[in-house]
């Protein structure tokens, strides 16, 4: 068993309900794999650095995957299909960092500032 | 107390003193790499805010000469700003 991190960028003008589909159906596709997931994490519409198929911004959904290689090559098959994606990338690492989460900790800290105007 | 906080700044001092042209690397005063040091931030794709001091205005990765970061940490983080910019982070 292997640990992975995977990311995938979604096109701005995805709705909500469908980023939820597509979690869903990548976390399925997992779980059917005998894989595990360990964390969902949603960054969020987030700023591109630069443009990717005329889109200014993307939204961010982040998997923690423990499981096999198998999962990662029925993964990122069927995400090469997907039209609703920019970019995927899978990261092979030996400890999940779970407690750190770098992109909610900006929401929180604009959110107070909000808050304080 | 006072005394002793004299004599470190001395020290210290001396060493900057020493630095000149004509004089051997030995003596040369070196800073230690800022991301080996103990509570230091784990280097990682995710931590944007701590990779982009490592790249330059155009978005290019700093020399470790210039960062003073040791070969293993320079190492990990050319390969961790590459992933950023593969998912447009950087």
């Amino acid at each position: 068993m292997n640990l992975y991190e995977h990311t995938i960028v979604v096109k701005q003008d995805t709705s909500t309900a469908q980023i939820k589909k597509l979690t869903e159906k990548y976390s399925k596709i997992v779980e059917t794999n005998d894989g595990n997931i360990v964390q969902t994490e949603n960054w969020g519409l987030l700023n591109l650095s630069y443009i990717i198929k005329k889109n200014k911004k993307a939204n961010y959904i982040h998997f923690k995957i423990k499981g096999n290689g198998k999962i990662i090559k029925e993964l990122e098959k069927n995400e090469s299909i997907d039209q609703n994606l920019l970019r995927y990338m899978t990261v092979k690492v030996k400890k999940f960092d779970l407690e750190t989460n770098y992109f909610s900790k900006k929401d929180e800290i604009e959110k107070k500032e909000n808050n304080k105007n | 107390m006072i005394r002793r906080k004299n004599t470190k700044n001395k020290k210290k001092q001396s060493n900057f003193a020493k630095l000149s042209i004509f004089q051997n690397n030995k003596f040369k005063f070196k800073k230690s790499c800022p991301l080996s040091v103990k509570g230091a931030p784990i280097v990682d794709y995710k931590n944007i805010k701590l990779l982009k001091k490592y790249i330059s205005e155009n978005g290019k990765i700093l020399p470790s000469r210039i960062t003073n970061i040791c070969q293993k940490k320079q190492r990990e983080l050319s390969i961790s700003i590459k992933r950023a910019r593969n998912l447009a982070l950087i």
